[in-house]
């Protein structure tokens, strides 16, 4: 074990690879496909290393997801109404008037 | 969970999110002419920052119906307790705050208050992702489909879906989530390599149904 309870990458199996996974991904940079720790392990045990190109995939392509969508006019329609309803009734309302 | 005392915090902001979050033209003037009343400042805020929360509550819900009314309570939140924005964190990273913690005070009231979320936020074995490497001719081809990713997603387990959301899209550290979700950080670590090892499961499978998880599906 190194410093970061992290198995001997020169020793480790695949069992250890996969049980230590998730904090080698927390490690390091996000990219433990180019962590030059992990080469020889990654080229001898290529299932390990395809798991590897796959999980990084995903994480990639999850900030495309960020991209913003608009919500529907009832939205604001809904808060509307409710600041309507509320705003005679709740003193901490700082709203006065119809938005 | 006090959500008011999380959404008030006004902590230093994760690097993506704070990223994400540059000042905007004629906010700082807006928030203040809102705290005193101003309807159209409110007008204001709402347009500038709609888009930003009601995308973060779909991520985090997988469901349009729900994201809408989230995002309309986020708003009649804000507008109640924007006096108390003080300005030591940029507006939307206070807003995002806000807004994560009312969807997860959500999801507790759909039926995750009666355990903690250290438990809840484990699926069940059915959900959970399996543990194999996988033959290579099954992997993923290096890149991944958006609409699929986005698919999956919103068929993962809420518990999942959440790590992965706050981690993978909204750019949050696991020492945040583990505050905001009120676990450990290593089972903030463990839960976000499940999500994406479930996630790889089912982006491998695409010709099986990905409905969105329903919030009863996360109770353990």
């Amino acid at each position: 074990m190194n410093n970061h309870g992290l198995p001997d990458f020169d020793t480790m199996t695949p069992a250890d690879f996969e049980k230590f996974l998730p904090e080698i991904f927390a490690n390091g940079d996000g990219r433990v496909s180019t962590d030059p720790r992990l080469q020889t392990f990654l080229t001898n045990n290529p299932d390990c290393a395809a798991l590897v190109r796959d999980l990084e995939a995903i994480a990639d392509q999850a900030r495309s997801l960020f991209e913003p969508t608009d919500p529907g006019d009832a939205v604001w329609t809904g808060i509307q109404n409710k600041l309507k309803m509320q705003g005679s009734e709740d003193d901490d309302l700082p709203v006065h008037q119809t938005v | 969970m006090d959500v008011q005392g999380l959404q008030m915090t006004q902590n230093t902001p994760a690097p993506g999110v704070y990223k994400r979050n540059p000042p905007i033209a004629g906010e700082a003037e807006a928030i203040e002419a809102a705290k005193n009343g101003d309807a159209e400042a409110f007008s204001k805020l709402y347009a500038l920052h709609k888009r930003r929360v009601y995308t973060l509550c779909l991520r985090m819900l997988g469901n349009v119906s729900e994201a809408e009314d989230m995002t309309q309570e986020a708003f009649l939140h804000l507008f109640r307790k924007i006096g108390s924005f003080r300005g030591e964190s940029a507006f939307s990273t206070w807003l995002h705050r806000l807004t994560v913690n009312l969807v997860l005070m959500h999801l507790r009231k759909k039926g995750l208050n009666l355990v903690s979320l250290e438990e809840t936020i484990n699926p069940s074995e059915e959900d959970a992702p399996k543990r194999d490497f996988g033959s290579r001719d099954l992997q993923l081809t290096g890149s991944v489909d958006r609409v699929a990713l986005e698919r999956a997603v919103a068929s993962l387990p809420p518990g999942y879906r959440m790590v992965f959301v706050l981690h993978d899209v909204e750019g949050f550290e696991h020492n945040e989530i583990a505050t905001m979700l009120e676990c450990s950080t290593g089972n903030s670590k463990s839960q976000l390599h499940k999500a994406r090892l479930k996630l790889r499961e089912l982006l491998r499978q695409p010709e099986q149904s990905t409905q969105p998880a329903g919030i009863d599906e996360v109770a353990v």
